[in-house]
């Protein structure tokens, strides 16, 4: 009966401490829309387009603008060298939309 | 694109629960075959025993695919700001052309599903094995659903490109277009709330009839079926709008987002379980008539259409309180 | 009802003394399963919480950024294009953006060097604005001590610190150094009248994808980029990363799997008596479902709160401090960044259905197994 008690507590307990976690979160919502707010005027004033977290390389650093086969630009074979360019989505799903500007008809003409 | 973690969440349930299906579906027909109570062989001994484990794996399995439909919805929702065009989950399942399948095969399995766990627990009542040949062939129905539901969550997850230019629900829930949604968005306003009106009050009387006169089990099934239609055309043609507060927007995906408080939720949790309640209070009836579940029977079906009746209501006041908070007035 | 629950209520009770009868060995079991289901939710959460600051962040880009190309690279765009597509209706404002790297040969870091699009937030001749980390991978000694930058042995340019920027945008400007656009065109001997490339704005977003169209047709050898097509890369990337750590760690999940499956298929000679003698004293096969039932519900529970509240602590209280070597890589800067907290539903959904599922299927079998034995034969 005891030992029950313990143990229920105990969960009830972790179950309380997530809820917490998400009332934490509700909490900071409002500083930190502040702070990402500015965040945002500091990339309209500058113009940025990407997020400088992984510096190491021209096309990690901006992801967004970078060429479509700088992954491989060392060597067309090249497999990746820079750890964190290992996670970045495959090009061809992640680049542009890749539209032939043309028409199957204009292309048999 | 299958490397999200709520995709890979939903492919890892629906590859556990087709390979449970496939072997309750191989075990439910040994069964069929082989089941005799009145034998005292090891086979059937075996049998008897296995029951114990297959049902309570597809018990499992059946609780899963329900809250698997609810993450589906959920994750195709969040899913749209990926895709061109896409403003919420209609654009995610019309990325490609198994969205769509993917998502009405959900949610039959979850139907089917929520109508099998009930057998599941009113067969686990009665003495003497009532309902298991009847669970195990109706396994047989399901396991196939459940096949092609991962199959077709799968060719939807594969397939999926972002550089598609989807369609927005504007597009589909237009009374222009052709189609079946095109026909619900279509429908007069106050028929929509009219249809809902009598279908709630036909669900109202026959419930009523069940609690206090213990009749009317199947007609109550028939209504609740025919209430699960005509809300979901009322939620397109006439709810959508007041939860909206605009004249034209008739998506009922959108409901289910953030900017509107989840409020979808609130109108097809009790909807969709009030329905599954109702249909199986038609189900008992039809069979659950064995002498092993004479003292059962009743008392679970006034058990369920107290419960579906609770659902409906929920539903009810969700659809006033929508109406009553809205900004937007449509009629008068 | 009641009996119902008052049978669960009782069958809770014997499970708790006979997990207490093995503490040891079912508290490690706790512990390997909340450190995986810790690891898979911290990706998630930190994946999130990221993607949201993306999503906010980078709504306020350019919203078309126009990159000339040569032989498939990106190169200098002349500014007469600027005069180029001035007419085209719907364009709010045109201007050729000035950024490009610097690689510090004294730490090896690179540093962004950048001209701000408006003109009243570059810093005068002579000095510069700096992002967060710049004071501390070059250990600048003093508040406002000056920025020397080397381009070729011997070479010292001095730049003279306007200001520093604050480290709440740290994860965007960082690496940052803005500079007005006459130092920067002479510190990378850059001629007059080139760009990098050029940022659009345009006031209607309805009208961004028209107005990319007619770009194109009047500069065919360009690569337009949208706000959009940014903003959707970054969802990308991020959730690309995170499905690779929780692939990564289904390797993890499953070797759990495998443990959890053997110990219960491998039950312990003292743990098959118990099931003999509750069989004998008249349990059936579905009380020691139920029971065994309760057990593993017990133990994902409780592993799955402590694991999620543990990544919750990780990721905001601590930074996600040990996945910031997996980020950092090989750059010598890494942003010191807070993240918003934030969990939703659908996270602890998926997380849920990755962790439990997995955990349930395995154990499911074994128990019945040890369930359906008959009483006497496990006596013996």
């Amino acid at each position: 009966m005891r030992r029950t008690r313990i143990v229920f507590g105990l969960l009830a307990a972790g179950t309380a401490t997530l809820a917490l976690a998400s009332l934490h979160a509700r909490i900071t919502t409002a500083p930190e829309r502040a702070r990402m707010a500015r965040s945002a005027a500091l990339v309209r004033a500058v113009g940025l387009t990407d997020l400088a977290l992984f510096t190491e390389a021209r096309f990690t650093r901006n992801p967004a603008l970078a060429d479509l086969q700088t992954a491989f630009q060392d060597a067309p074979m090249s497999f990746e060298h820079f750890p964190s360019g290992t996670f970045a989505p495959r090009p061809a799903a992640g680049f542009g939309r890749g539209e032939l500007r043309f028409g199957p008809e204009e292309a048999a003409r | 694109m299958i490397l999200q973690t709520p995709i890979l969440a939903l492919l890892l349930a629906s590859a556990l629960a087709s390979a449970v299906a496939l072997w309750a579906a191989w075990f439910g027909i040994r069964l069929l075959q082989h089941w005799d109570l009145a034998s005292g062989s090891q086979r059937q001994l075996d049998l008897e025993r296995r029951t114990e484990l297959v049902s309570t794996l597809f018990g499992f399995v059946m609780l899963i695919e329900i809250a698997a439909l609810f993450l589906l919805v959920f994750n195709a929702d969040r899913m749209a700001a990926l895709f061109v065009g896409a403003m919420c989950a209609v654009g995610t399942f019309n990325v490609n052309g198994w969205g769509f399948p993917a998502l009405y095969l959900k949610i039959t399995l979850f139907f089917a599903a929520a109508l099998w766990l009930i057998l599941d627990r009113v067969d686990r009542l009665g003495r003497d094995f009532p309902l298991t040949r009847l669970k195990f062939a109706t396994i047989l129905g399901i396991a196939p659903l459940v096949l092609a539901g991962f199959a077709t969550e799968l060719a939807f997850f594969l397939n999926m490109k972002t550089d598609v230019i989807t369609s927005c629900c504007s597009k589909l829930f237009t009374p222009s277009n052709e189609g079946f949604a095109a026909e619900m968005t279509g429908l007069a306003r106050a028929h929509a709330l009219w249809l809902l009106g009598a279908a709630g009050g036909a669900v109202l009387v026959s419930g009523a009839a069940i609690v206090l006169r213990k009749r009317g089990e199947r007609l109550f099934a028939l209504a609740g079926a025919a209430f699960f239609f005509a809300a979901l055309t009322a939620i397109v043609s006439v709810i959508s709008l007041y939860v909206y507060d605009h004249p034209n927007h008739h998506c009922p995906f959108c409901l289910l987002k953030r900017e509107y408080g989840y409020f979808g939720y609130a109108l097809y949790v009790p909807l969709f379980a009030g329905t599954a309640l109702a249909l199986a209070t038609g189900l008992l009836k039809t069979v659950a008539n064995s002498d092993s579940l004479a003292g059962v029977q009743p008392k679970a079906i006034r058990h369920l259409t107290r419960l579906s009746l609770a659902g409906f209501a929920l539903f009810g006041i969700a659809v006033l309180w929508s109406i009553a908070t809205s900004q937007l007035i449509l009629f008068g | 009802m009641t009996s119902w629950l008052r049978r669960q209520r009782a069958l809770a009770e014997y499970t708790l003394a006979a997990l207490a009868r093995r503490r040891i060995k079912n508290t490690g079991l706790l512990l390997i399963y909340a450190m995986v289901i810790f690891v898979v939710a911290s990706a998630t959460l930190f994946a999130t919480a990221l993607r949201k600051e993306a999503e906010v962040v980078l709504a306020e880009a350019p919203e078309v950024i126009i990159q000339n190309l040569v032989m498939g690279r990106h190169d200098l765009i002349p500014g007469d294009v600027i005069a180029e597509i001035d007419g085209i209706r719907g364009v709010a404002s045109i201007k050729g953006r000035l950024w490009g790297y610097f690689y510090d040969r004294l730490n090896g870091a690179n540093y962004t060097l950048m001209v701000p699009l408006d003109p009243a937030m570059a810093p005068p001749a002579g000095q510069a604005i700096i992002g967060e980390s710049l004071p501390r991978v070059r250990e600048m000694p003093w508040e406002t001590a000056p920025l020397f930058l080397s381009r070729t042995p011997g070479d010292l340019v001095r730049f003279d610190i306007a200001k520093r920027l604050s480290s709440d945008s740290a994860l965007v400007s960082t690496d940052l150094i803005l500079l007005n656009e006459a130092n920067f065109r002479a510190f990378f001997e850059l001629p007059e009248d080139v760009y990098t490339d050029i940022a659009l704005s345009i006031r209607n977003p309805r009208e961004i994808d028209t107005i990319v169209e007619k770009i194109g047709r009047l500069l065919p050898n360009a690569r337009l980029v949208t706000r959009d097509e940014i903003a959707r890369t970054y969802q990308k990337l991020f959730s690309w990363r995170e499905g690779i750590m929780v692939l990564l760690a289904g390797a993890s999940v499953l070797a759990f799997v495998i443990f959890a499956a053997e110990k219960a298929s491998g039950l312990s000679a003292e743990e098959t008596r118990e099931i003999g003698i509750l069989k004998a004293i008249g349990w059936d096969t579905g009380d020691v479902i139920a029971m065994k039932l309760w057990e593993g519900g017990l133990v994902s529970f409780g592993a799955f709160l402590l694991g999620t509240v543990l990544a919750y602590l990780h990721v905001f209280a601590f930074d996600a401090g040990l996945f910031a070597s997996v980020l950092k890589g090989w750059s010598v800067i890494y942003p010191d960044f807070a993240l918003t907290p934030g969990i939703d539903g659908l996270q602890l959904t998926a997380l849920f259905f990755l962790t439990v599922l997995p955990y349930m299927a395995a154990t499911i079998v074994p128990i019945w197994r040890a369930a359906t034995a008959d009483p006497d034969q496990v006596m013996r």
